[in-house]
């Protein structure tokens, strides 16, 4: 260290002259810092209201005081109780954690793909595996067995694995971010045709859950739904962070990475996995659900100011969960007592933010 | 200039290399010994195979024969982690990247040293600060990446790379797109770091002046082989440069980078810009 530091005097000594020339949009290192504990103190207060407003408002009422005294001191026999523990909590778990799944998701599907418009619900990801979870219920359930929500995230799992795999093959053969998208799209709508084919055979019964789960809900969503859910969605968070190393350096694209000795192979096999695991477990629980993954980690990578991992995944994950909490609440309120499809609210909220950063970008190239 | 001594053993040695993609060799028979110290550059025209070979050195493309030993190791036995801290690649692609400012990229200089999660140490950020400030990035260390004009991206490159810790450099055309004044000061970077901190610098360069003015060791890649190798001053006669880039005997000078138009074209020239370009 010592001789790179005298080698560093001397050098500094000539040329002197060309530094400092890029001063414009220079930001002091702890004032990032600053910016990243605020941002993320921000993103967990939002997180806190959100849950609040999804405890208290609905058909039933609940005053914030009497939500506090009922999370304290469960009691089903009184109706703030039953409506809370059995209905608004798990549904509030659930959209909380899927929601941060789905951003994530989207966010390791960026990274794979080096493209910012990248997510599990426009490259088809969520449709294939719509698709797999309503052949499995039209198959199984039509032959008069039930289907396990284990059952559900594996159809899912394997449904959105073989997309992501056909979206990478094929992905080869294109140049360009905007092909890669119309690929994904189109990959959806076959899905989504195949799927609708199903349904026709499907018997009546069958059909009406199927319709219900296939717009995208949290509604139903029991204790069993978040017990299961949990342990698999914690997993894929843990093993995204012990990634985040290798993510970072794959940010300079693949050949960068390579150079600094991270193994590609294995990095690409994980954020294919993780990705689908996550994406996965989202559709099997609320269907296919939109805009989450492309819309929300772009907005906290804006927030944050940086793309490192580190930074972005905590906060991705929480920026999800309030973002799904929000269109949740506005899905059961907004039409009451019909609830609408949760993937709609997250469209209109998240599809002008995917335009804003489209516009953005075009502006900056310019 | 300190010439390669044979007292010091090479860091980086191929033997009867062959390289190429798929089973299409594109060059074949490379013997090269790389001294720590030693600046060694790679010149030929455009498809001879220089890009390959480097890639094949940097451990990208496996050798379809032959050896590569890094400090004695084979190339393709050691794992990408253990490769990536004695060996570090400037490529010619410039990384697009999405608010980083240049310390977090330079930072990924640091991936083959530190721990599982990518946690720096105070011995890290020296090192850091140390590689920026030779390139003379320091002062934009806070600055976005994608901001940055090609010089001081290509600066900011040497700096991770430096930042690596590494005993062999690779460079793949580290001057294209810059100026002359951003050329000669990336040379004297590389002349420095092979001078004094003894690290083996191997790359390929088309300006032909800049490599007489830098290199230890000239190769001169074309017809799927090594068509000469020496020092520059063997290498940059007359002759040798004629026939390795098909010229007409008498319109360059490789040392001075003179170029002189056929006649023809000349007098045309002249038709269309004018007298006023007589001393042209």
């Amino acid at each position: 260290m010592d001789l790179t530091g005298r080698i560093a005097e001397d050098m500094t000594s000539h040329g002197r002259r060309r530094l400092g020339e890029g001063d414009v949009g220079v930001r002091p290192r702890d004032t990032r810092h600053r910016r990243w504990v605020l941002v993320m103190v921000g993103l967990v207060a939002l997180l806190v209201a959100a849950v609040v407003a999804n405890l208290c408002m609905g058909s039933l009422p609940i005053p914030v005081g009497e939500v506090l005294s009922a999370l304290l001191a469960p009691d089903r026999a009184h109706t703030y109780g039953q409506v809370m523990w059995d209905i608004r909590l798990p549904r509030v778990a659930a959209a909380g954690m899927l929601g941060g799944s789905l951003a994530l998701a989207g966010l390791l599907l960026q990274t794979f793909f080096g493209n910012p418009i990248a997510g599990p619900y426009i490259l088809g990801v969520s449709s294939g595996a719509k698709l797999v979870v309503a052949a499995v219920m039209v198959l199984v359930v039509g032959a008069g067995s039930t289907v396990s929500s284990f059952d559900l995230v594996l159809a899912s799992f394997v449904g959105s694995l073989c997309t992501t795999l056909v979206v990478i093959a094929l992905s080869g053969r294109v140049r360009g971010a905007g092909m890669l998208i119309v690929l994904g799209v189109m990959l959806g709508y076959v899905c989504g045709a195949a799927t609708d084919m199903l349904v026709t055979f499907a018997s009546d019964a069958n059909i009406v859950n199927l319709r219900n789960w296939s717009m995208g809900s949290f509604s139903g969503t029991s204790w069993h739904d978040v017990a299961v859910m949990t342990p698999v969605v914690a997993l894929a968070l843990v093993a995204t962070c012990l990634l985040a190393k290798p993510m970072g350096a794959y940010l300079l694209g693949e050949r960068h990475a390579q150079s600094v000795g991270v193994n590609i192979r294995a990095l690409r096999v994980a954020l294919v996995g993780l990705s689908s695991l996550l994406a996965a477990c989202v559709t099997a629980f609320a269907g296919p659900v939109s805009f989450v993954g492309i819309a929300v980690p772009h907005v906290v990578r804006r927030l944050m100011g940086t793309s490192r991992p580190l930074v972005v995944f905590p906060a991705t994950f929480v920026g999800g969960a309030v973002f799904c909490l929000l269109c949740d609440l506005i899905a059961r309120t907004a039409c009451a007592p019909t609830e609408v499809s949760l993937s709609a609210v997250t469209a209109i909220f998240g599809a002008p933010v995917v335009v804003a950063m489209l516009l953005g970008r075009q502006r900056e190239a310019m | 200039m300190a010439h390669g001594n044979a007292a010091t053993p090479a860091v980086l040695m191929t033997h009867d290399l062959c390289v190429g993609y798929g089973d299409k060799p594109l060059v074949r028979g490379i013997d090269l010994a790389l001294h720590p110290g030693e600046v060694v550059t790679l010149i030929g025209p455009n498809g001879a195979g220089k890009s390959t070979i480097l890639k094949t050195l940097a451990g990208q493309l496996a050798p379809m024969a032959g050896t590569v030993l890094l400090l004695g190791r084979a190339l393709g036995q050691m794992s990408p982690h253990e490769r990536a801290r004695e060996l570090a690649v400037v490529l010619t692609e410039r990384p697009t990247t999405e608010l980083l400012t240049c310390r977090d990229v330079v930072e990924l200089g640091r991936y083959p040293h530190t721990g599982r999660m990518g946690r720096l140490g105070p011995a890290d950020r020296e090192a850091i600060r140390a590689s920026m400030e030779l390139t003379h990035v320091w002062d934009l260390r806070d600055v976005d990446f994608s901001r940055l004009s090609d010089g001081q991206r290509q600066r900011v490159m040497l700096a991770r790379a430096i930042c690596q810790e590494p005993r062999v450099i690779v460079l793949d055309e580290p001057t294209t797109h810059l100026d002359v004044h951003y050329q000669i000061e990336l040379l004297n970077m590389l002349r420095h770091l092979a001078d004094a901190r003894r690290m083996a610098v191997v790359m390929a360069l088309h300006e032909l002046p800049l490599a007489h003015a830098v290199s230890d060791l000239v190769l001169c890649v074309r017809g799927g082989a090594i068509a000469f190798e020496g020092t520059p001053g063997e290498v940059f006669s007359s002759p040798t440069i004629d026939g390795l880039f098909d010229l007409e005997p008498g319109t360059f000078d490789p040392l001075t980078g003179g170029v002189r138009l056929a006649p023809l074209l000349r007098e045309e020239r002249m038709g269309h810009v004018g007298a006023a370009d007589e001393e042209a």
